[in-house]
Parts: C-alpha cells; structure tokens; sequence
C-alpha cells in the first residue's frame, strides 16, 4: 500500500460517477413525475409532484409481465445449456486426444467473430421453415451456439490450473473420463461457470436484434422497449417504468456477482503444491 | 502438456498422424476413448452447427446469388460485390463504421484506463465509483439508449437544459435529430455503457501488480503521479490490450443502441455496415445484397481478430 493516499483521485473519480449515474438518475426522476413535469424537464426542482401513476398504468398498457417472463425464460436456458455443455466439451478438448481435435477447437474459440448480423436471415428462413419462429427455441439456439466461443475458452483455461494430480489419482482409483468428468472435475468448474452464466445471462436478457427479428408474438423486455421508443412519443413516464423494469434484474445480478469476474482458477481444488 | 496426454490417456502407440487418421476414417476402430470424446462434445457441436456454422455457410452463399423479394434466386457470381462498391450508401456506411468504431473504442479504452489508473492510488476510498461506472456495463443498450434521451431530447434533454440555463440558447440543437451530431449523440451513449470493461480489465491488472513494487518506488522518492505514469501506465497495457480487442470488436458488431436511438439517420448519418445489412436483409429484403455486406463486416470483424486468433491458434494445443 502506498503509505500516503493522496485525496485528489476521489474528486475526479467521484464527478466522472457523477456523470456516470445522470442517466440512471433521469430515468427513475421520470417514473415517479408526471409527465406534465418531464416536458417541461425531469430535472428541474420546482415543482416537484411524487407519484406512481405510471408504475400502476404500465402494467396495463403494456404487455410488460408477460415480457418479463419471456425474457426470463429465453435468458434461463441460454445461460443453463451453456454451462451444462462448455465444461463436457472444455474437458475433452483439454483432456482427451481424438481426430480432428485442434481443428475443431480452433473453428470453437474463434467463432467469437461472428456477429449476430450474419445468422439473423439464415436462421429467419430456417425457422420458419421448421415453424420454429416465435418459440423459445428460435434465440436460444443461436445464442448457446454463440457462446461456446468464449465459454469453452474460459472453463478449458481454467482446466490448464487445474491440478493434474487429480485427475491421475483418479485414473489410477479406476475412474473412467465420464466418471472423473462428472465427479471431480464438474465439481470444480463451478467459479468458472458462475462468471459464464452470469455474463451469459445478462447478455441474452439484454439482447435485442434476435429476439425482435424471432420473437413477434412472444416479445422480450428490450423488445417490448424498442417498441415504444422514438424521441417524439409520449408516455414518458411509463416508459421509463418499463425501461427501470428492463434493467433492474441484471443490473443487480451484475453488482452481487462482479467479484466473480476477477476470480481467478487457483482457489478449492482440494489439491496442495 | 500433450506429452502428459500420452502417458495416461491414450494407450494406443503413436503412429504417424496421418496413418492414424487414415485407420479412424475408413474401416479402423475408433477406440473407446473418442467415443467418450464426442459424447462429451456432441451437445456442443449440435447447438453450434445450428446456431452458427449453418447460418455462416449460408449467409456466404446467398452473398453470391442474385435474390431479391420474391424472386428466384440466380446464381451471380461477385455481382453483388461489385454493386456493393460502387454503392455510395455503402461507403458511407464504410464511413461511419470507421469513425464509430475508432471513436467507441478510444473514447472508452481511454476512460476506463484512466479511471483504473486514477483508482489505482487509492483503490479503498474510491471503489463506489468503480462500481457506478462499472454497473452500467450490465444495462442493455435498449434500456440505455431510452436513458440517454432524457439527456439528447431536443425539448426537455438535460443537455439542452443546462445550455439554455448558462445562456448558450443559441448552442441548444436536436442532437440526434442533427446529420453532424447524432452520429457523436450515439456514441456517447455508447460509451456509457462500454467503459466498464476497460475499467474492469486495466484495474485487474493494476491490482496484480505487487504491493512491494509500489512501496520500494514511494520509498525512493517518487511522486504520486510518476508511480501512475512510470509503474502502473506501462504494467497495465495487457489489460489496454484486451479492453481495445473487445471494444473494437463490440462496436463493429454493434446495432441494438443504433437501433434505438436513430435507426440509421438522419439520411443515413449513423448507418454502419451493421446496420446497413439490417437495412438492405430485413427493410428492404434484398437478401443477396444484404448478405454480401453481411460478409463484409464479418471479414472487417475477423481483420481486427487477426491477433486474437494468433494467440488462440497457438495457445490451443
């Protein structure tokens, strides 16, 4: 620790916050005034009217619960697929030798550069197609395959950390790869399956351009957002509702678990040296 | 690491790869062991062919066929590449991804270092700010694209605002609705909720530097600022690093904050190749076209990846 610390970084630090949170700050002043008070600026003081009319009629002009349960459950299992499937592949990847492997590894981890633009209109058809447009499905599909990219990087990086003593005490006790996937090494990868799954969950809920293209009746918060957006429309207050409706799950998902971000793979193994 | 592989999990003596590979493919037993392979694979290579490697293929043969609306396809050769430049929209889409990408990369990689570094002289009593510039990371660009209107709206922005309050009435301007300012409207956004990574990856790396480096330095007489310029600056580039990769890879990717705020305008001001694809695929439906730009922005994507893939191609073994 440096022995003096100097006070001027907590001045910068705490204006560039300040900035930081003017929006957040905007938004939750426009849910709780009413409109009349927005238009004419949510910042300013006189006068200041507190009310939660807008909390009460979001729910009715817009189909915001049924929004909130879609997006729930389109995140919910494009965050459990991955994190069931990446450490099964990151294992063998890592652990086992057979045909084709480094090739296959290599198209894995560096389909990071597909953007989501290049599967919308391929998927689109195909869906439709397979009268797979609408469901549930349609997105998580893309979005699990689109997360091996960075999910099986991260569990197989973690495994170089991995103690390989175990893994050979357990061969020699008799385990076979299935056995000592499941038992020791599943068990561990959990650190590193909480920052896939939070990342992967926060990503997917607050995706927007393949749950618009796929998703027209059953649409998602963003979606939903997207919808009534626009400069020029009214409903103010309500939208900022739904926007704070939008944002509140991951937002406090992220602050509880953003130590796990930084976390690195050398912590409960079970294995010393 | 791949001579321990051999010792304990393949028992098979080693022949030439291509001689194994050979008994694999055509009448030789896969062993045991590869079946356990691709069974542990197989949920995997399943929701990417699908998810991903399908749509690529597809998406690169449609770029070569002559298709639009209704009609039949036809094969077209680089037709539509050719159209694609010498299409002024297109340039200009070329255009405002370059000033885009540099500037939500820069602009963000240069805040979150620098509130790293700032942070890093008195990590304790500056961490709720961390975690303020940190939070709007986890904000969807939809949600703070309607945040950031409260702020750009023409009549009731705070911006306008505080510019009417000082007496700069005439400064006041419909920011988005502005060909030379939305494209600097949306960004700022943008920004906003992109800093957090940068922060995040160039405190890490501020954090791992040890303790007694920092000391020995203060000991020796240095100043607060030359412990920032000296020791951490230069220790935490590999954090620099990844921030730039993966913002400069974001924002070429980016649509959903474009989306929302300008959709593309004023006459095309914010219209990047991503979003120009969704233009030409989804607007306009002419799917050849579309896809080519499509491919276009996945070769921009894979240009700026090439180091990344480097480290990947030799860290995979």
């Amino acid at each position: 620790m440096i022995t003096q610390t100097p006070k001027w970084p907590v001045y910068v630090l705490g204006s560039v916050a300040l900035v930081w949170i003017i929006p957040l700050v905007g938004i939750i002043a426009m849910s709780i005034r009413p409109e009349g008070e927005i238009t004419s600026g949510w910042w300013t003081i006189e006068p200041f009217t507190f009310t939660l009319d807008a909390w009460r009629e979001v729910w009715v002009n817009y189909p915001i619960g049924r929004a909130f349960l879609n997006s729930l459950a389109v995140a919910s299992f494009a965050t459990v697929l991955p994190v069931l499937f990446a450490p099964a592949a990151a294992y063998a990847f890592h652990y086992l030798k057979f045909p084709f492997r480094r090739i296959l590894l290599l198209i894995l981890v560096n389909a990071f550069v597909v953007p989501n633009q290049v599967v919308i209109i391929p998927l689109f058809k195909l869906w439709r197609e397979t009268g797979l447009i609408d469901t549930y499905w349609s997105v998580v599909i893309p979005f699990v395959g689109l997360s091996f990219a960075w999910a099986v990087l991260l569990v197989k990086n973690f495994l170089s950390n991995f103690p390989r003593s175990l893994i050979d005490a357990a061969q020699v006790d008799g385990c076979g790869h299935l056995r000592t996937y499941f038992f020791i090494v599943l068990p561990n990868t959990i650190t590193a399956m909480a920052a896939v799954g939070i990342l992967q969950f926060m990503w997917t809920w607050n995706s927007l351009l393949l749950p618009m293209l796929f998703l027209r009746e059953n649409a998602t918060l963003p979606v939903m957002l997207s919808t009534i957006s626009g400069a020029y429309e009214p409903n103010w207050d309500q939208r900022a509702v739904a926007t704070i409706i939008t944002s509140i799950l991951p937002l406090v998902i992220f602050l509880f678990f953003q130590k796990y971000f930084s976390a690195d793979g050398k912590n409960n193994s079970g294995s010393k040296g | 690491m791949s001579v321990q592989h051999g010792s304990i999990l393949t028992s098979q003596t080693q022949a030439g790869p291509f001689a194994g590979l050979a008994t694999r493919l055509f009448g030789g037993n896969l062993r045991r062991a590869d079946w356990i392979a691709f069974a542990l694979l197989a949920p995997t290579l399943i929701f990417f062919s699908i998810g991903v490697l399908y749509p690529l293929f597809e998406t690169i043969r449609v770029s070569f066929l002559d298709w639009t609306g209704l009609s039949q396809p036809k094969p077209a050769g680089f037709s539509n590449y050719t159209k694609l430049f010498s299409d002024a929209n297109f340039w200009n889409a070329l255009r405002v991804t370059l000033t885009w990408t540099l500037a939500c990369t820069g602009i963000s990689v240069a805040i979150g270092w620098s509130v790293a570094l700032i942070s890093g002289l008195a990590p304790k009593q500056t961490a709720p700010f961390r975690v303020a510039i940190f939070a709007a990371y986890g904000i969807s660009e939809t949600a703070s694209g309607l945040m950031w209107l409260g702020i750009l709206q023409p009549d009731f922005g705070l911006l306008n605002g505080i510019l009417r309050l000082v007496g700069l009435e005439g400064w006041a301007s419909p920011w988005l609705g502005e060909p030379s300012t939305a494209i600097w409207g949306v960004v700022a956004a943008y920004v906003w909720t992109q800093a957090g990574l940068p922060l995040l990856t160039c405190y890490a790396a501020i954090q791992a530097i040890p303790k007694s480096q920092l000391e020995a330095a203060h000991m020796d007489g240095a100043s607060h600022f030359q412990i920032l310029r000296y020791i951490m600056a230069p220790l935490s580039l590999p954090g620099v690093r990844i921030a730039i990769f993966i913002n400069l890879l974001n924002s070429l990717k980016a649509f959903d904050m474009i989306h929302i705020l300008t959709a593309g305008g004023p006459i095309r001001a914010t219209e990047t190749v991503g979003y120009f694809m969704y233009q030409e695929s989804v607007i306009y439906f002419k799917q050849g076209y579309g896809a080519a730009s499509t491919v276009v922005l996945l070769l921009a994507v894979i240009v700026c990846s090439i180091p990344l893939i480097l480290d990947k191609a030799s860290e995979s073994k």
